[in-house]
Formats: structure tokens, C-alpha cells, sequence
């Protein structure tokens, strides 16, 4: 019988700031991230509403020590350093220097955020040293490396994109390592900096709602995307107790499924995401019932929260738990929005509430059931459930549990 | 490794002929601009007319190479799909970046973005296979494809019961993606001919290449002809780190450097990397040949699938084609078998492979 995983320290930073009290104040004030564009230079920045973290790419650079000015960074990387920073504020990095362990990160497209900028110089038989820099921030793993070779760690390193999927895959993939005995201790999650890349290829798809998104509302109009980065510290129930480290919560249950129906669009009767919590429960060994908090993936367009709504109201009946999505929060962060909306859930757990999901007017014809609007407190959350499910079919849900 | 990883088929679309592989090096291809560009397969026998006409290159070749070792192997339905790419669809990437910044982000049509999402492959896939079971992508550099691998192992370690994994890597050369990767050194100056690479080590860089390579692996003995028994990656090692994780790996293993019959060298040619790969030739056993493949496959991030491709091969046809042959060894068997891949950033991944007494 393979050991328990357990969290025992994140780190985060979104548009609600940086750190777990300024997420938490904000979550209890019912106070959105998503606001007018200040930093992202696209042809369509006053017409969009974005999850923009206030700092720019000077403040994030300095907030790491590090030179400011085109200093070889992309924002992605610097997000990434960010929410490594916030967690080491909570574990002592002799930890990671003494055992090995991994780091599993994650992103969708890699430094875009830069290189959009600059292509057409880049792809420019001229030579223009200026931009040489950059040039491999087009890898996913760049982040990834760069993190590591920040604050001169030697894990074993693995990068994920499965789009909206990915940082949850990248919990998934650490667990199995510690189960399997690879590692002891292993740092999941992944970054994204918004680009006009990815804000130009949703608004293509016609899936960008130009006001607050709305999920699971019978008039949502699609998401709004949003960027940033977070970690978890995972590792075995026996490591983290011989350090006596504190245990946030318990990764009891996960699953990856495929849907295998279309490139972007989920199965419509939400079988797949069905099928993915159904996996995480069994893995769990957990009732429906048991579960506190349901934090949906719940994207706020058309496709997404029929399907997963419909999944849900299948899997847990007509009278489900109080699920939201907390996307009104921070927008839509892509391959950071699987770690931390399980970050969310694990505080929802710590802090015994419900957390409301934002923006909430009419429900869905198609369902019975509504998401939580309300904050509640002193609620009893014993399991979490957190869904993210992304292009490709790819659907992952992860369970956690009190300690 | 717990438990060895079992090759029950492999398939490589390369700029060699190894999608029909009785046509292996025969003639070798071979080019003097420096870039090795894939060799089209009939991806319209896996592919239906509607979807075809909207693929990018290298979702068909990726596709197809997939759906061609699953058939190798008989399997319809995997058990799951994990597939590594450093770069994804580049030429998805370029033509939705290029087309945004040339329309001043107006009147964009979405098939490249989707395209261009690192899992593109693995969402069709999965549909074509009608897969609805684990579906995963590396994108980590020079380890993608070694990463694949490593998860197949534990996910197959996880069960007792015999289940099938689709695992594969592919990267795409374009022309503007060789002008980027040429102003960071990566490509000689003087392009030599492409089979005469390994001659020109005197040179910094390599010539680029592409390729898609997919392997059916199984905790199933019973067909395969090898299996993977070790795998490590290591993250641009000293020459003595590559050497300790080496002779880790073979004791592990209860071997010794005479046990191995062929060396599969991933050497790109790059004078840079002479410093771990002469010491790894320098310790090769009498008995050890030298097998290499990248004068074949040119350089990109999951070029060690070519080189894995390949090691499937000596053992399936038990023997070591002249042509890739670097040095002669005594051995005339072919019971171990490892890969050392090398890449342009000085990474290096071991992947030790053996054969399958238990076939049956």
C-alpha cells in the first residue's frame, strides 16, 4: 500500500495579489481581479476585462532581485519565481537541497509574452543580438529551468502543457513520483502570463465575454482570461512528518481522462468530466456525499459549464455540494488555473467556507442545480473537489481531505 | 526501474525511410543545407479527407505515426497516451503569431491556435483511438520524450493487469524556426553533407532535423522483443556524472561495460559536446560497437525517439546496420543495448534497454 501525499506548503500569486491572506481577504470580500487592462499592449486591451496581476514586469523583477529592463525574463518566468518565493516563505529550502525531489511546472505557451513582441525581429535573417536572449524562452521548460537555476535547486524537472489541464497534471505526475518512490518531496503546479497570443486565439474561437464572466448562468457569456502562477509542496505522509512540517491536506484522490470527442469542445452531456470525478472519488475512496466543496473548472462559456454541470448534477444528484467557480476572481489563468483553484479548494478545507462564485444572476435552463453565491463560514469541509478540464479532451480532478 | 518498460512496436517518421522500414538506409538521404525535413508518409490511410485538409504537417505526421504503432502492435484502444514535444506544432505556432501581427489581431480564424496547443496530437489521438483513459504531455526540452517513458513506468508499475501505452515524441523544423535556433549557435556555419555530420566534430553545432517516433510499451512480456530497464536524465552533467550515472545505471542493472553490445550514440557533431562524448567512446569496451544516428535524423529535442527507434530495430532484425555503425566492437550479439542521447544545451539522458528473454 503505496504511502499518503500530502501538501504542506503553496505558494500563489494572481490578480487578487500575492500570498494565501490576500487571496482569502479578497475571496471574504466578494472582490474581483478582473478589471480593465493596465500592462498587456494588445489592439484590444480597452475592450477586454482581464485577471491582470497589478505588477509590472519591473515590480516583479525587483520583487526577485533581480535587474530590471529587458533583463532576459519573460513574464512567465517571473510569475513562476513569484509563487516559488511566496512558497519558500513557508518551507525552509534546505529542505528541497537536502533530499531529491521534483519540480514539476507547467505553462501553455512557454515565454509568448515576450516573443510576440519581438518575432518578426527574431525570425529576421539580420542579426539582432539584442533579442538572442529570448529565443529559447519559446521552450515551455524555460521557466521551468530558470526557477530551479534561481535559487540553485537540482531536482528532477518535468514540464507540462495539457492547456487548461496542465498544473493539475503537473500534482497528478508528483504524486505518482512520491507513490512510486521516485521522490520524497516533489514542487507542482505552473505559470501563465497573459499574451496577446492567447487573448487573440480565444477571442478567435468567439468564447471572450467582454464583461465579468458569468459561470454557470444561463446568459454567461464567455470567460475572461487571466494569468498566474502557483505551487504546491508535496510530499510523502512519513517525510513530511519526520520534519514536522504542517500538513495543509491530504491529495487523496486524482484522475486524468480523456474525453476522445472533439479538439476544443468537452463531450455535451459532460460524460467525460463525469467519469474523471467519478476516478478521483474511487481513488479517494470517497461517496459523493463526503465531498464539502466542489471548486468547478466552470470556464463560463457556453460548452464548458453545460458539460461540467451536467457532470456534476449526474455524479452528485439533484442536491450536490455547494460548488462555484472561482474564475470571477482571478480570470481564466490556463495551465496555473488547475493549481491554484486546488489551492482555493485546500482553503476552503482550512478555512471551513464556501466560497461564492461570482456574478451568478439566472440558472442554466439545462439544470437543476445552481452554484453557491453565498460566503459561508464554520461550514463542514472534510473533501474538496477540484476540476480542470482543457483542450484535446484533457480532464483532470483532483481530491483533497483533511489531515 | 522496478520493472522493465516492454517495446511491443515502435514507428518513426523521419528523414529517413523508417515509417517502411524494410527500406532503412537504403539509399540513405542525405542534404547539404542542413536541414533533415521529414520524409511524408500516407497519413491519408489513418486520416479522413475532411480532417486532413485543415492539418498542419506535423499533426499528420504525429497522428500517423501513432495510429501506425498501435496497429504494428494490434492494439485499437490504448490504455492511455503520453506523448513529449519540446516545441509542439511550429508551423500552428508561426502562422497564428504571424497572422496576428500582420492583421493587427482582426478577423482571425482559430484552426492554428488550436493546432498549435502543445496537446493537439494527443486530443486526436485519443479520439481516433477512441482513448478515453490517462492522456499526458511533456514539453520539457530534450526530456520530453525520456519523460513519457518515465510516466509509462510508473503508471504501469501502479497495476497488475497487462495494459498497452501509446508513448512518443515529435518536433517540427521549419525554416524560420531554423534561422531562430541558428542565431543561438545551434547549426554549423559551414553546413557540411548531412551523412558526413559526425566527420565535422571539429565545428560548433549540428544540422537540424525533425521526426515523430511513437513506441507501443507494455507491462505485457509475452510479444515484445525489448524492454527498457533503465532511464535517467541528467541536466547538463560534468563528463564524471554522465560516467557515475552510467555505471550506476549498468550496476544497477548487474551489468558491467563489456556487457553492453551496442552504445546508441545521440553525438550531434557539436565540438561542444566533445567533452562528454569522448570520454563515453574512451570507456566503450572492445566488445562494444558504436551505433549513431543523428547524420540520419539531424538534431531536435526528441531525437533520442529516432535513436530509441532505432535500438528497436537492432533488436527486432538482430543486427546493426553498417551505415550507423561508428565503431566495430567484437560482440556478434545483441542482449544490451544503450542509448546516450546528447543535445545542443549539453543535456544528456541513458536509456538501457534489453532483450526480452521472456518473449513468447
Amino acid at each position: 500500500m503505496a504511502e499518503r501525499v500530502v501538501v504542506t506548503a503553496v505558494g500563489i500569486i494572481s490578480a487578487l495579489g500575492m500570498g494565501k491572506d490576500a487571496h482569502v481577504a479578497a475571496i471574504r470580500n466578494r472582490q474581483s481581479g478582473v478589471k480593465a487592462v493596465m500592462h498587456l499592449k494588445s489592439l484590444h486591451s480597452a475592450e477586454f476585462v482581464l485577471g491582470e496581476i497589478d505588477k509590472s514586469n519591473d515590480d516583479l523583477a525587483s520583487l526577485m532581485g533581480l535587474p530590471t529592463g529587458d533583463n532576459g525574463y519573460t513574464r512567465t518566468t517571473l510569475l513562476s519565481l513569484a509563487a516559488m518565493k511566496d512558497l519558500l516563505e513557508h518551507v525552509d529550502i534546505s529542505v528541497l537541497h537536502n533530499e531529491p525531489f521534483a519540480f514539476i511546472n507547467a505553462n501553455t505557451v512557454g515565454g509568448m509574452s515576450k516573443m510576440e513582441d519581438i518575432y518578426m525581429d527574431v525570425i529576421s535573417p539580420d542579426n539582432d543580438e539584442q533579442n538572442n536572449k529570448y529565443i529559447n524562452t519559446l521552450d515551455c521548460a524555460e521557466s521551468t529551468e530558470n526557477v530551479a537555476a534561481h535559487y540553485g535547486l537540482k531536482p528532477l524537472m518535468a514540464t507540462i502543457s495539457t492547456a487548461c489541464s496542465s498544473s493539475s497534471n503537473s500534482l497528478l505526475l508528483g504524486a505518482r513520483m512520491i507513490k512510486q518512490g521516485v521522490v520524497k518531496r516533489a514542487v507542482c503546479g505552473g505559470g501563465d502570463a497573459l499574451s496577446r497570443f492567447t487573448l487573440n486565439g480565444f477571442n478567435s474561437l468567439k468564447n471572450v465575454d467582454k464583461q465579468l464572466c458569468q459561470p454557470f448562468d444561463q446568459n454567461r457569456g464567455g470567460l475572461n482570461l487571466g494569468e498566474a502562477a502557483g505551487f504546491c509542496l508535496l510530499e510523502s505522509e512519513s517525510a513530511a512528518k519526520a520534519r514536522g512540517a504542517n500538513i495543509i491536506a491530504v491529495l487523496s484522490g486524482y484522475a486524468n481522462t480523456n474525453d476522445a470527442y472533439h479538439p476544443t469542445a468537452p463531450s455535451p452531456t459532460g460524460e467525460g468530466a463525469c467519469r474523471t470525478m467519478q476516478q478521483a472519488l474511487d481513488m479517494a475512496k470517497l461517496a459523493p456525499g463526503d465531498i464539502g466543496y466542489i471548486n468547478a473548472h466552470g470556464t463560463a462559456t457556453q460548452n464548458n459549464d453545460l458539460a461540467e454541470g451536467l457532470a456534476i448534477q449526474k455524479l452528485f444528484g439533484p442536491n450536490p455540494p455547494a460548488f462555484s467557480s472561482t474564475k470571477p476572481y482571478t480570470g481564466h489563468t490556463l495551465a496555473a488555473a488547475g493549481v491554484i483553484e486546488a489551492i482555493f479548494s485546500m482553503w476552503a478545507m482550512e478555512e471551513q467556507m464556501i466560497i461564492p462564485n461570482l456574478n451568478f444572476e439566472t440558472p442554466m435552463e439545462e439544470l437543476t442545480i445552481k452554484p453557491a453565491t453565498a460566503l459561508k463560514e464554520n461550514e463542514p469541509v472534510n473533501h474538496v473537489l477540484s476540476n480542470s478540464f482543457g483542450f484535446g479532451g484533457s480532464n483532470v480532478s483532483l481530491v483533497f481531505s483533511k489531515a | 526501474m522496478t520493472q522493465p518498460l516492454y517495446i511491443l512496436s515502435a514507428c518513426a517518421i523521419s528523414a529517413q525511410h523508417t515509417y517502411d522500414a524494410t527500406r532503412f538506409l537504403d539509399p540513405v538521404l542525405s542534404v547539404n543545407d542542413g536541414k533533415l525535413f521529414m520524409i511524408d508518409a500516407d497519413y491519408a490511410r489513418y486520416i479522413s479527407p475532411v480532417a486532413i485538409r485543415r492539418m498542419s504537417r506535423m499533426l499528420k505526421a504525429g497522428i500517423t505515426a501513432g495510429m501506425k504503432c498501435l496497429e504494428d502492435a494490434g492494439v485499437k484502444t490504448p490504455d492511455g497516451i503520453i506523448i513529449g514535444s519540446a516545441r509542439g506544432s511550429v508551423t500552428d505556432m508561426q502562422n497564428f503569431l504571424k497572422d496576428m501581427i500582420n492583421m493587427k489581431e482582426e478577423a482571425l480564424t482559430p484552426t492554428a491556435f488550436i493546432q498549435s496547443t502543445y496537446n493537439s496530437v494527443n486530443g486526436w489521438l485519443a479520439m481516433m483511438t477512441k482513448c478515453t483513459s490517462y492522456n499526458q504531455t511533456y514539453v520539457h526540452r530534450g526530456f520530453s520524450l525520456e519523460l513519457c517513458l518515465l510516466d509509462a513506468q510508473l503508471m504501469l508499475a501502479e497495476t497488475t493487469e497487462k495494459k498497452y501505452l501509446l508513448a512518443g515524441g515529435f518536433d517540427e523544423l521549419t525554416d524560420e524556426y531554423y534561422i531562430i535556433r541558428d542565431k543561438i549557435g545551434y547549426y554549423k556555419k559551414q553546413m557540411p553533407e548531412s551523412q558526413a555530420l559526425l566527420n565535422h566534430y571539429d565545428t560548433p553545432g549540428s544540422i537540424g532535423g525533425e521526426g515523430a517516433s511513437f513506441f507501443t510499451v507494455t507491462n505485457d512480456a509475452d510479444k515484445a522483443s525489448c524492454a527498457i530497464h533503465g532511464l535517467q536524465m541528467l541536466l547538463q552533467p560534468t563528463s564524471e556524472a554522465l560516467q557515475a550515472a552510467m555505471a550506476d545505471m549498468l550496476s544497477q542493472n548487474g551489468l558491467k561495460n563489456e556487457d553492453i553490445d551496442v552504445l546508441v550514440c545521440g553525438m550531434n557533431g557539436d565540438s561542444r559536446n566533445h567533452f562528454l562524448v569522448d570520454p563515453l567512446i574512451a570507456t566503450c569496451a572492445d566488445k562494444t560497437t558504436i551505433a549513431t544516428f543523428k547524420q540520419f535524423s539531424g538534431e531536435y529535442d526528441t531525437a533520442s525517439g529516432f535513436g530509441l527507434w532505432l535500438v528497436n530495430y537492432l533488436f527486432v532484425h538482430s543486427c546493426i546496420p553498417t551505415e550507423t555503425v561508428y565503431k566495430q566492437g567484437t560482440s556478434d550479439e545483441i542482449n544490451n543495448v544503450l542509448l546516450c542521447n546528447i543535445t545542443i544545451s549539453g543535456d544528456a539522458t541513458l536509456v538501457l534497454v534489453k532483450r526480452n528473454s521472456l518473449a513468447g
